[in-house]
């Protein structure tokens, strides 16, 4: 694989990492956001793959795998399970922040991810480098999504796309990711969602409702 | 003397002349004789001013006239751009008040002083040392004032618009006051080459001090967000005439004010300065023309137009001074701020003056009683027609050229200037065209609504078109609007060489009669082959249809009424109609109070008797930021009222505590 | 202003005016077909055109000289658009003109004088659809500008030619992250502009949901065929632009008959297939809601901030 075609790939896989955190901002329905948050673990197991293919990593290749097999197929399908569970109100029905408003924050938080990943991206000017900042924009984000979205099963794809850009912002460091460090955070990362799911199953029964607000209700 | 000391002189002899005909002459004759010299001064000025850019400097010394620091007068080039401007529009609505202020604003002080208004203008940018900018700046400001409170005994809101400005432009002259006597206290004496020596020298927190203190004082008098509270209040209550000068001239003062501290005397300076800038600057334009969308008021709207359009000149100006080691994108955006401002001063003079005529003619500047004044008000209603098409930024119109220009500047930004222009390049673009695509539906509401479709008040519906001497003023101010969206080159080569000079590099803008062609990036326009194309396209299209397609006559016919017998006006949209769903749209930010009272039938709650409902859009950093201010003010006030116990002896003692409290202080202190 | 200028200056107002109404012909037997109707073919729209010439020219009570001169203006502009632009020939006969902005502000201008001639009727209908218009305008703009920043930082220039001849040399621009959410952005805002599902319903007359229809209901004989014709036109011209600010190949580069044709018809085939897809969309879409209209405008707007952000860091 050239160089340029490396490159050219690395950056359109990028852009759907990015595409696809702002879709997930922007669409309510429990159903799409999985559909989403599917295709962006495949942009992301691109973004692996093209890092194994350059630099030659038979780890590299094993971490785009896993990532592939837990973020396309079996954490989509713990999520569709949730929120098969849930029933017809699958749907984030009232952000906190209304989506017009929500998706111009987004704008001005990649913004602010370019303006502080600039020192990263100087350290080492390479190709991958350079796309840092989409990274750092997707944790950002997916930390937006996280504090907007009153019920559980969004706030989970909130935080499983932080951890997205957390892990694209590993692969885009030149060094790469272990593949221990890799398979930690990805078992982690399925303890968090069984945990959250089961959350999500308890409050159901007892509230009725995934509508994280009722949890105020355990206070007192 | 110099040709443009010379012009100067004339001007200014002119208009004190004018000064004493408005305080002596006879009623019949007032309106007239002031008009008359007063745009006479004003094209004195002009070509004083045309003639300083071109490059006849003039330079003169008055040490005795004021105490301590004397007067100096320089004009230089960017001297010239501010002074012809104000001359243009001085003459323009000094012709077009020999009609109008003779009906409305004859009386003695208010002539007497527009005249003294126009001079003072003048000598605030021709000032060539601190103290006499800021007397001139006082006696602007002070005659301004005399002007806004012409009408002050027909209508209370007046009076209530007078005060806000009185306190607004004196906040901003102490402001300024304060910028100015820090930088004078670092230099040798107060004369403006004195200052260029000592901005070497000063510290970066001085030089800070000094910038920020006078951005927010001229920005104060710019209409700046969130210092422009007074703007949208005093222009309107002005007699059209004033207004026009106000907001067209006396607004660009503010402008002037921080290039020429800013960029010529501090010299560029910190980039923080500039992220300041740009970032008030694309706050005002976006809230600017967000409220003139919702104003219902044809001169509010205006007024709030020229916050919008002095945060656009605000936009160019702080990238000029962000991506100052980038020279070409630096001249480019300082050129096309100017630019932008030229522009406003001519399409700003044109509406205000129609909006003018509109309340003479109607009797109301309402444009939900407005409507259907192309019939009676043929004149008018093209000029307004034409302002609103310059100012909305659409081809072939005067803003049209100067946006591109800005947005021009704002896309050659490279990544190099560094992530903060980075950053702030795609937000004020986004800032610049959001406010482009409001300014395009406020002046299609402005115009549709004001003068089209059919009148909705009887006022409306009587009205009859101005004197000649009136429609003439607005026939020039609309000429130059026609000249400058067309042959922007003529200009532009001169303020491109400005720009150059303000910040000491190459020329952004290269002419060659027609294209306006960008010098050191890649970009160029044609307006004139852009008007012509369109202009030639209307016409063939108008020829083939006539002549080819179709050769019936026209045949009235009745508007379809849904079968349900003659529309009425009551049916038609409004202005507050109109701007609803911008309104829900902008919910958030404008927070609109809407009330809706229900009157219930007494036979039955099902049955409505009447609705009343009631649309409100206040100004909402004049309530979070004015008002809990004002109440801690007259809390302190209330307090100090307990010192003012009406005895003379207190008083004095006062004074003399005072002084020997400060006599103790130096005693001790050296 | 060269040979290929010329040509093409002379070739795409024809063309546009000469396709326009086809392309709305087919679109609408798309829909037809997908919804199960024979559909009446797609020489349709031109039957109508000729139909509406061929009728008296009426001037409502009321109305004044804005109404009678807003359709001519629409198309104009729509025609100088055609004129300048690059769709089927890479050079433009007036190369100071064919500037993205300039371009984009032209066709702004053309929907400005309509929503004036709808406040010109003094009708609740004009005034409503002018409302309605103004406010898509309003909120389009800020996306198109900076989907337009987002193609011509790569460049270093908004002259469209430039634009065209810059990806034809570089084809791997196309499918660079920023064009591509740039092209997304546009998609929705062309959507918006030219009037189509789901901002507006191009064949609604219910009154609460007209947007565009609701400015024109006044227009009847030969002034609603140069309203018609001019809204084909417009979505032509927009689409053609779309194509060719991302798919510029095929286009002609020289001015020989046959690179000329070729363009022509590379213009045909672009064109027709990017209709074609709205419409097989259209047909699973339903119209929004008005105030639900600025949500959809604020995601393109993101994508297109994200387009110009993208065009910076990976720069």
């Amino acid at each position: 694989m050239s160089e340029t075609t490396y490159v050219q790939l690395l950056y359109l896989a990028c852009g759907g990492l990015l595409l696809t955190s702002v879709l997930m901002l922007w669409r309510r329905e429990l159903a799409v956001l999985i559909r989403v948050f599917a295709v962006q673990g495949f942009a992301l197991a691109v973004i692996a793959g093209l890092a194994a293919l350059h630099h030659g990593g038979i780890e590299l290749g094993a971490v785009a795998v896993g990532i592939l097999v837990l973020r396309v197929g079996i954490l989509p399908w713990l999520l569709r399970r949730a929120v098969a569970a849930v029933g017809p109100a699958s749907r984030e029905t009232r952000p906190l922040v209304n989506v017009a408003a929500s998706l111009l924050v987004a704008a001005v938080l990649t913004l602010l991810a370019y303006a502080v990943s600039r020192p990263l991206v100087e350290l080492a000017p390479a190709a991958a480098t350079s796309a840092i900042p989409i990274g750092v924009a997707v944790v950002l984000i997916g930390f937006f999504v996280l504090i907007t979205r009153r019920r559980a099963p969004s706030q989970l794809v909130g935080f499983l796309l932080m951890d997205n850009g957390i892990t694209a912002v590993g692969l885009l460091t030149t060094a790469g990711v272990a593949l221990t460090v890799e398979l930690g955070v990805a078992l982690d990362v399925l303890l968090a969602v069984l945990v959250l799911q089961i959350l999500t199953g308890r409050m159901r029964e007892t509230f009725g409702d995934t509508d994280v607000a009722e949890l105020r209700e355990l206070h007192d | 003397m110099n040709p443009t000391g010379l012009a100067l002189g004339v001007a200014l002899v002119l208009g004190v002349f004018a000064a004493v005909l408005g305080a002596a002459t006879r009623k019949h004759l007032r309106a007239r004789a002031v008009g008359a010299v007063t745009a006479l001064c004003g094209a004195a000025g002009t070509i004083a001013g045309i003639s300083a850019m071109c490059g006849t400097r003039y330079y003169a010394a008055f040490p005795a006239l004021l105490p301590l620091s004397g007067v100096t007068i320089t004009v230089d080039s960017t001297s010239g751009l501010f002074l012809a401007v104000t001359g243009a529009v001085a003459f323009v609505s000094a012709v077009y008040g020999v009609g109008y202020a003779r009906a409305d604003a004859n009386g003695r002080l208010p002539q007497a002083v527009f005249p003294l208004f126009v001079i003072t203008m003048m000598l605030v940018v021709s000032a060539g040392n601190v103290g006499a900018l800021l007397v001139c700046w006082e006696l602007m400001a002070l005659c301004s004032l005399v002007l806004v409170l012409t009408e002050h005994h027909r209508r209370p809101e007046v009076a209530r618009a007078g005060r806000w400005y009185a306190v607004m432009t004196h906040l901003g002259f102490v402001a300024i006051l304060a910028g100015l006597l820090v930088f004078t206290a670092a230099a040798d004496d107060d004369t403006f080459p004195a200052l260029r020596v000592a901005a070497h020298h000063l510290s970066p927190t001085t030089a800070s001090v000094v910038f920020v203190a006078t951005l927010l004082g001229f920005g104060s008098k710019a209409g700046v967000v969130p210092l422009h509270v007074w703007l949208p209040r005093a222009h309107p209550e002005a007699p059209s005439h004033v207004s026009a000068l106000m907001s067209a001239a006396m607004v660009n003062l503010g402008v002037y004010g921080i290039v020429r501290v800013g960029f010529d005397l501090l010299g560029g300076g910190q980039r923080w300065w500039w992220l300041l800038t740009l970032a008030l600057g694309g706050i005002s334009a976006v809230y600017g023309i967000l409220h003139a969308a919702m104003s219902t008021d044809l001169k509010r709207l205006l007024g709030y137009s020229t916050t919008e359009n002095m945060g656009l000149v605000l936009i160019g100006l702080g990238a000029a001074g962000l991506v100052a080691d980038d020279p070409v994108v630096a001249g480019l955006a300082l050129a096309a701020a100017l630019l932008h401002m030229v522009n406003h001063a001519a399409f700003k003079t044109v509406l205000f003056l129609a909006a003018g005529s509109v309340q003479r003619g109607a009797g109301s500047r309402d444009l939900d009683a407005l409507g259907g004044l192309s019939g009676p008000m043929p004149f008018t209603t093209a000029a307004f027609g034409l302002g609103a098409l310059a100012a909305s930024a659409l081809p072939p119109g005067t803003a049209f050229v100067s946006e591109w220009l800005l947005l021009q500047a704002l896309i050659h930004a490279r990544p190099s200037a560094g992530a903060a222009a980075v950053v702030m390049m795609p937000i004020a673009v986004a800032a610049v065209a959001l406010t482009a695509g409001l300014a395009v539906a406020t002046f299609v509401k402005a115009f549709g609504v004001g003068f089209l479709g059919r009148p909705r008040s009887a006022g409306a519906a009587a009205a009859r078109e101005s004197p000649a001497s009136m429609t003439a003023a607005l026939g020039i101010a609309v000429a130059v609007c026609a000249v400058l969206a067309v042959l922007p080159t003529i200009l532009l080569s001169q303020l491109g060489s400005l720009a150059s000079g303000l910040l000491r590099t190459g020329s952004p803008a290269a002419m060659d009669g027609i294209v306006v062609r960008l010098v050191g990036v890649s970009g160029a326009l044609s307006p004139l082959m852009l008007a012509v194309v369109s202009v030639g396209a209307a016409l063939g299209l108008v020829a083939v249809v006539r002549l080819v397609l179709t050769r019936q006559a026209r045949r009235a016919a009745r508007l379809w009424d849904c079968g349900a017998g003659p529309l009425s006006a009551r049916m038609e949209y409004t202005a507050t109609s109109f701007a609803e769903p911008l309104q829900r749209v902008f919910d958030d930010v404008v927070q609109p109070e809407t009330d809706v009272d229900v009157t219930h039938a007494r036979e039955s709650a099902y049955l409505v008797e009447a609705i009343e409902f009631r649309n409100r859009v206040l100004d909402r950093i004049e309530r979070w930021l004015y008002t809990p201010l004002l109440r801690a003010v007259s809390v302190w006030a209330a307090a100090a009222r307990r010192l003012a116990t009406g005895s003379v002896h207190r008083y004095l003692g006062y004074g003399f505590y005072t002084l020997c409290g400060l006599l103790i202080l130096l005693a001790v202190t050296r | 202003m060269s040979a290929l200028g010329i040509v093409g200056g002379v070739v795409q107002p024809l063309a546009v005016v000469a396709g326009s109404p086809v392309l709305v012909g087919m679109m609408r037997q798309v829909r037809a077909r997908l919804e199960g109707r024979a559909g009446p073919g797609i020489a349709q729209p031109w039957r109508d055109l000729r139909k509406l010439f061929g009728k008296e020219p009426i001037a409502p009570r009321g109305t004044g000289v804005v109404f009678r001169a807003a359709p001519y203006a629409l198309v104009a502009t729509t025609l100088v658009v055609s004129f300048v632009a690059p769709l089927a020939t890479v050079d433009s006969p007036l190369d100071p003109v064919a500037d993205l902005f300039a371009v984009v502000a032209l066709l702004t201008a053309g929907t400005v004088a309509l929503a004036l001639a709808g406040l010109d009727t003094g009708t609740a209908f004009g005034g409503m659809g002018a409302s309605r218009e103004m406010t898509i305008v309003a909120l389009v703009e800020p996306t198109l500008l900076v989907a337009v920043f987002a193609l011509s930082v790569p460049v270093g220039s908004t002259n469209l030619a430039a634009i065209v001849s810059s990806t034809l040399r570089d084809p791997a621009r196309a499918i660079s992250p920023a064009s591509l959410l740039a092209a997304v952005a546009l998609v929705i805002v062309i959507v918006a502009e030219t009037g189509r599902l789901p901002v507006d319903n191009p064949s609604t007359h219910l009154e609460l949901t007209m947007v565009h229809e609701a400015m024109v209901l006044e227009y009847a004989g030969p002034d609603l065929a140069l309203v018609e014709l001019a809204s084909a036109m417009r979505l032509g011209v927009f689409l053609a632009l779309l194509a060719n600010l991302f798919v510029p190949w095929g286009i002609a580069t020289t001015a020989g008959p046959f690179a000329v044709l070729g363009g022509v018809l590379a213009l045909a085939v672009k064109v027709v297939v990017l209709g074609l897809a709205l419409a097989v969309g259209e047909v699973f879409l339903a119209k929004l809601r008005l105030f639900r209209v600025p949500e959809l405008l604020a995601g393109s707007f993101l994508l297109a901030l994200l387009a110009v952000a993208a065009s910076f860091f990976l720069a």
